[in-house]
C-alpha cells in the first residue's frame, strides 16, 4: 500500500536548519464563517477551519467540492475571477487577509504555491528557483546562489541539477519540474506551503518522491495539500478536512476520520460508494 | 458466424478459412464505398483548386524571375535589310503573331498573300530595340517578317550604353583624343574610356563632397540671417550683426565654391576633349565624350566570358548606383535604402504602439463590451484600403503635425516646408498605422496563448502584474508577436499607394542618411522599389524601355522582402530558443 516505503529513502538528503522555526503550536490559518460565490453560484458555504501551525493539513472531497476554490482562498489567488464575491474571515498571523489594506503580494509572499500541472517557467533552473527572490527585488548573487541551492536541496533536486542550473527547466521531467515547483514555493521562505493536487499529473515513482519530500518538508513549513487520491492524503497528512458540495463536513486528525469518521458521509466517501 | 458473402467482412484478416482462400489467388469482391462517402469529389475539388492555385503562383514568379536574371545579359545585334531597300540595327527583342488589315495585305506581293492566308489570316514579326532615341526619337520597331530579305550580324557593330540619351547602336568610326582625330583603336578606346569615366566620377565625387559641403554652408548661413531677423526684426541691431557676419561667411564660402567650379569646369573641358565617333546604320554621326558612354561592347563579338563581365558589370551597376535615364537605366541605390529605411522604421514604430495596446487589451482591460467593440474596430481598420491611410498620413502627419513643427522649429525655412511635406518619417508612420491592426491582432492571440497556470505560477510567487507579464507572459508571446511583426513587415514593404502621398518620390535628391548633422534626416523623401516599379513600367516616356527593369525591380523588390522576412524569422527562432533558457 505504501509506494514510498518500497523507494530507498535519500540518506544524503537532510533539511537545512535555515528553514527550522520556533515556536509552531497553534494555528497557522484560522478559517472563519468563509462563504464564497462565483457570480451567483455559492462554492463555499460557511467554512471554518484552523490549520495547525508546521502540520500537513490534507483536503478530500469529490470533484466539485470546493477544496480548490478554499485552496485557492488562502493566498487570494481566486482574485483573479471576475465576479467573485467572498464573506468570512481568513486569519493569517492575526490579521484577516480579506480585510481593508491587506498587501496581496505580501500575502502571497509568505505562501507558496504548487499546482496541479508542473507549471516551470520557460527560464533556467536556476532563473525558476529564484524567481521569488528576484521579483522581491533582492539582486545579491551570493544570497541568489545559496538559496538556489538551499531550496533545491530542500526539494530533493539538487544533487539531479547542480550541473545543470542554467539549462531550461522545460527540459526535464514532469516529476522534477514538480520538484522545481516545490522549491520555488519554498525559496522566499514562507510560513505555509499549498499543494493542489501537486501529483495528479506524475507517475506513481514521481508521486511517491513528492510523497517524500511533503514528509520531510512537513515541521519547518505549515503544508496544505488538495487531493482526491484518499490513500495519499491517509498517508502524507497529519489532519484531514472532508469536504462535500461547498461545506466542511468533517475535519480532523487523519487516523480518526479514516478509521472512525463521525460522519455518513465521510464514511461512505472513503470507503468508495461515491465521489 | 463469419458471413463469407459479406464483401466488408470478407477482407478482414480471420485466423482461417477467409484468408486461406485469398492467398489461394481466389477473386474476391472489393469494397469500396460510395464516392460521396468518402469525400472524393470534394477532396478533388479542393485539391485541385490549391494545385492550380499554386501553379499560378509559381509560374507567376517564374516568368518574374527568369526574365529578371535575364535582362542584363547582353543582346546580338541583328542588321536588317528589308525588301524596300531599308537597312537598320537592332537587338531582336521579341515575336508575335498578328493579324494584317487589308490594306496591308494589299500591299503584299502575291507569294506573301498566299503565306498568311496558309497561316489562317497571321503574320509574324519582331521587335527590334534600335536604339538611339536622340536621332530617331524612338526606341523600338515592329518589322514584319515577311518583309526582311536579309538578316546579319556584322561584328562591327557596337552597343554604347551612354549616360545620357540610352542606348546607342552603330559602328565607331574614330576617335578623337585631346582634340587629335585618330583612328579606332580599340586598346587606345579601352584607356580613354576608362580614364574618361574616371574624370567623370571626379566630378561626381566634387559636386557630391566639397560642393555638397559648401552648399549645405551656405544654406546655414542664410538660414541663420533669416532667423535673427526672426527673431529680433528687420531693424535690430542684432539682424543687422548677423547679416554682416553672414554676408561675410558667404563671400567667403562662394569664393571656394568659384574655386572648386572652375576645378570642375577643368575637369569639364578635358572631357570634351576625348571624344569618340559614331555612326549608326543610316549614316547620322554623332561624337560624344568618352566621359559619357558607361559601357560599350561588340555584340556580335563577344566570347561567353565577356558575356558574363558584361551581366555582372551590369548587375553590379544595378545594386551599387544611382538611377540614369528617368530611372530607366542605371541602379537602384536609393530606393533599395529608401525601402528598407522606410521599413525598419515602420518596424520601430509598429512593435511598442501593437505590443502596447495588446497588452493593455489582453492583460488589463476588464473585458466587456467595449473591449470587444474596440477588437472588432481593430479588426476591421486592417481592412480599409490603403489609399485611405495615405490620404490621412497627409492630411494629418504631414498637413497638420509637419506644419506645426516647421512652425514651431523651422520658421526660418519658411516658406519652404521640412516636416509639412511627406517624407520617410511620416511615410513609415503611415505605413505603422496601416499595419498595426495586424501586430495587435497576432500579439493578443500571442499572450492569449500563454497558459493560465504560468502567470498563477509567478503570481502566487508574489509577483506583481507588470513583472509577470514582463519576465514570464511577454518572453512567452514573444515569437508569436515577432510573427505579427514579420506579417506586418511583409505588408508594409510592399505597400505603394499610401507613400505616393506621403513621401516617395520618383527621383530623390538626397538619401535621408548623410554626412551633415544631424545625419539622419527623416524629413526628406526617398525613393522606394515599389514605386519604382510603377514609375519605370508605366510614367516612363516608353514603357517599352522600362519593361526590363520591371522584372528586374520585381525581382529585387521580392527578394529584399523575402530577405527581410527571414532575417526577422531567424531572429525569432533565436529567441525561441534563448527564452527556452534564458537568465533574466
Amino acid at each position: 500500500m505504501n509506494v514510498a516505503a518500497s523507494i530507498p529513502t535519500r540518506p544524503e538528503f537532510e533539511p537545512p536548519a535555515y528553514h527550522v522555526r520556533e515556536g509552531r503550536e497553534g494555528v497557522a490559518l484560522d478559517i472563519r464563517n468563509f462563504n464564497l460565490w462565483y457570480g451567483k453560484a455559492q462554492a463555499l458555504h460557511g467554512v471554518s477551519l484552523g490549520i495547525q501551525k508546521g502540520m500537513v493539513t490534507a483536503m478530500i472531497g469529490p470533484s466539485g467540492c470546493g477544496k480548490s476554490t478554499l485552496l485557492r482562498s488562502l493566498n487570494r489567488m481566486n482574485d483573479l475571477i471576475d465576479d467573485l464575491s467572498i464573506d468570512g474571515d481568513i486569519n493569517v498571523g492575526g490579521f484577516n487577509i480579506y480585510g481593508s489594506g491587506v498587501d496581496v503580494i505580501a500575502l502571497r509572499k509568505r505562501m507558496g504555491m504548487v499546482f496541479q500541472k508542473p507549471n516551470p517557467f520557460a527560464m533556467s533552473i536556476y532563473d525558476n528557483v529564484i524567481y521569488p527572490l528576484r521579483v522581491d527585488g533582492v539582486t545579491k548573487k551570493s544570497i541568489l546562489d545559496e538559496t538556489c541551492e538551499r531550496a533545491l536541496r530542500s526539494a530533493a533536486l539538487w544533487d539531479e541539477v547542480k550541473d545543470r542550473l542554467k539549462e531550461s527547466a522545460l527540459g526535464m521531467s514532469g516529476g522534477q519540474q514538480q520538484r522545481l515547483c516545490i522549491a520555488r514555493g519554498i525559496a522566499s521562505d514562507p510560513e505555509v506551503l499549498l499543494m493542489d493536487e501537486p501529483c495528479s499529473a506524475l507517475d506513481p515513482i514521481a508521486t511517491a518522491k513528492i510523497e517524500e519530500l511533503i514528509g520531510a518538508l512537513k515541521g519547518h513549513y505549515t503544508i496544505v495539500i488538495v487531493t482526491h487520491n484518499m490513500q495519499q492524503a491517509a498517508r502524507v497528512s497529519d489532519n484531514t478536512a472532508f469536504m462535500y458540495l461547498g461545506r466542511l463536513i468533517e475535519y480532523g486528525d487523519t487516523e480518526t476520520i479514516f478509521t472512525r469518521p463521525k460522519k455518513a458521509q465521510t464514511q461512505s466517501y472513503i470507503t468508495g460508494q461515491f465521489g | 458466424m463469419t458471413d463469407i458473402s459479406d464483401p466488408g467482412i470478407r477482407n478482414r484478416t480471420t485466423p482461417d478459412g477467409d484468408n486461406a482462400e485469398l492467398t489461394q489467388g481466389k477473386k474476391v469482391r472489393r469494397y469500396t464505398a460510395d464516392l460521396s462517402a468518402t469525400g472524393e469529389p470534394a477532396l478533388w475539388a479542393f485539391g485541385g483548386a490549391l494545385a492550380i492555385g499554386i501553379l499560378l503562383i509559381s509560374s507567376f514568379l517564374f516568368m518574374v524571375f527568369w526574365n529578371g536574371i535575364t535582362t542584363f545579359w547582353p543582346k546580338p545585334v541583328a542588321v536588317v535589310t528589308l525588301e524596300d531597300g531599308t537597312v537598320l540595327a537592332g537587338e531582336p527583342t521579341r515575336n508575335e503573331r498578328f493579324r494584317p488589315g487589308t490594306a496591308i495585305l494589299n500591299a503584299m506581293s502575291e507569294e506573301q498573300r498566299a503565306e498568311v492566308e496558309a497561316n489562317g489570316g497571321y503574320a509574324t514579326r519582331t521587335l527590334y530595340k534600335t536604339a538611339n532615341f536622340d536621332l530617331y526619337g524612338d526606341d523600338f520597331r515592329w518589322i514584319p517578317d515577311y518583309t526582311v530579305t536579309q538578316t546579319s550580324y556584322p561584328p562591327d557593330f557596337y552597343t554604347f550604353e551612354r549616360q545620357e540619351w540610352g542606348v546607342f547602336i552603330g559602328r565607331v568610326t574614330g576617335l578623337v583624343i585631346d582634340d587629335q582625330p585618330m583612328a579606332y583603336d580599340p586598346q587606345v578606346m579601352r584607356r580613354e574610356q576608362r580614364e574618361a569615366r574616371q574624370r567623370f566620377n571626379e566630378i561626381r565625387r566634387l559636386e557630391r563632397g566639397p560642393i555638397g559641403r559648401i552648399n549645405h554652408r551656405l544654406e546655414q548661413e542664410r538660414l541663420a540671417i533669416r532667423r535673427a531677423q526672426l527673431r529680433h526684426g528687420a531693424d535690430s541691431a542684432e539682424y543687422e550683426a548677423a547679416v554682416a557676419e553672414g554676408n561675410a561667411r558667404i563671400q567667403e564660402l562662394q569664393a571656394r565654391f568659384g574655386e572648386i567650379q572652375s576645378q570642375v569646369a577643368a575637369i569639364r573641358a578635358l572631357d570634351q576633349r576625348n571624344r569618340v565617333q559614331l555612326e549608326e546604320i543610316g549614316g547620322r554621326s554623332i561624337e560624344p565624350p568618352l566621359s559619357q558612354i558607361v559601357r560599350y561592347y561588340a555584340a556580335n563579338d563577344l566570347s561567353l566570358l565577356d558575356k558574363a563581365g558584361i551581366y555582372f558589370s551590369r548587375w553590379g551597376e544595378f545594386l551599387s548606383s544611382e538611377p540614369r535615364e528617368a530611372n530607366t537605366q542605371g541602379g537602384v541605390l536609393p530606393a533599395i535604402f529608401g525601402t528598407v529605411a522606410m521599413t525598419m522604421l515602420m518596424v520601430v514604430f509598429v512593435a511598442p504602439f501593437g505590443v502596447i495596446t495588446a497588452l493593455y487589451l489582453r492583460e488589463y482591460a476588464k473585458q466587456g463590451r467595449l473591449v470587444s467593440i474596440v477588437r472588432i474596430s481593430v479588426n476591421n481598420l486592417a481592412g480599409v484600403p490603403s489609399i485611405v491611410y495615405g490620404v490621412f498620413g497627409l492630411g494629418f502627419f504631414a498637413y497638420t503635425m509637419g506644419v506645426t513643427i516647421d512652425q514651431l522649429f523651422y520658421p526660418e525655412r519658411l516658406p519652404t516646408p521640412t516636416f509639412g511635406t511627406g517624407g520617410i518619417l511620416w511615410a513609415s508612420l503611415t505605413l505603422a498605422l496601416l499595419t498595426v491592426p495586424v501586430v495587435i491582432v497576432a500579439s493578443e492571440e500571442a499572450l492569449a496563448a500563454v497558459p493560465r497556470s504560468m502567470r498563477e505560477g509567478s503570481l502566487a510567487c508574489g509577483a506583481s502584474k507588470w513583472q509577470t507579464i514582463r519576465y514570464v507572459v511577454l518572453p512567452k508571446a514573444l515569437p508569436g508577436i515577432m510573427t505579427g511583426l514579420i506579417l506586418a513587415m511583409a505588408r508594409g514593404a510592399g505597400e505603394v499607394a499610401p507613400l505616393m502621398l506621403v513621401g516617395v518620390v520618383k527621383l530623390a535628391p538626397a538619401l535621408p542618411v548623410d554626412g551633415f548633422w544631424p545625419f539622419i534626416h527623416l524629413e526628406r523623401s526617398f525613393m522606394h522599389l515599389g514605386f519604382h516599379i510603377f514609375d519605370v513600367g508605366f510614367q516612363s516616356r516608353n514603357s517599352e524601355a522600362g519593361k526590363p527593369m520591371v522584372f528586374v525591380t520585381t525581382l529585387l523588390l521580392l527578394g529584399l522582402i523575402v530577405a527581410m522576412n527571414s532575417t526577422a524569422i531567424i531572429i525569432r527562432n533565436r529567441l525561441k530558443r534563448k527564452y527556452a533558457s534564458s537568465h533574466f
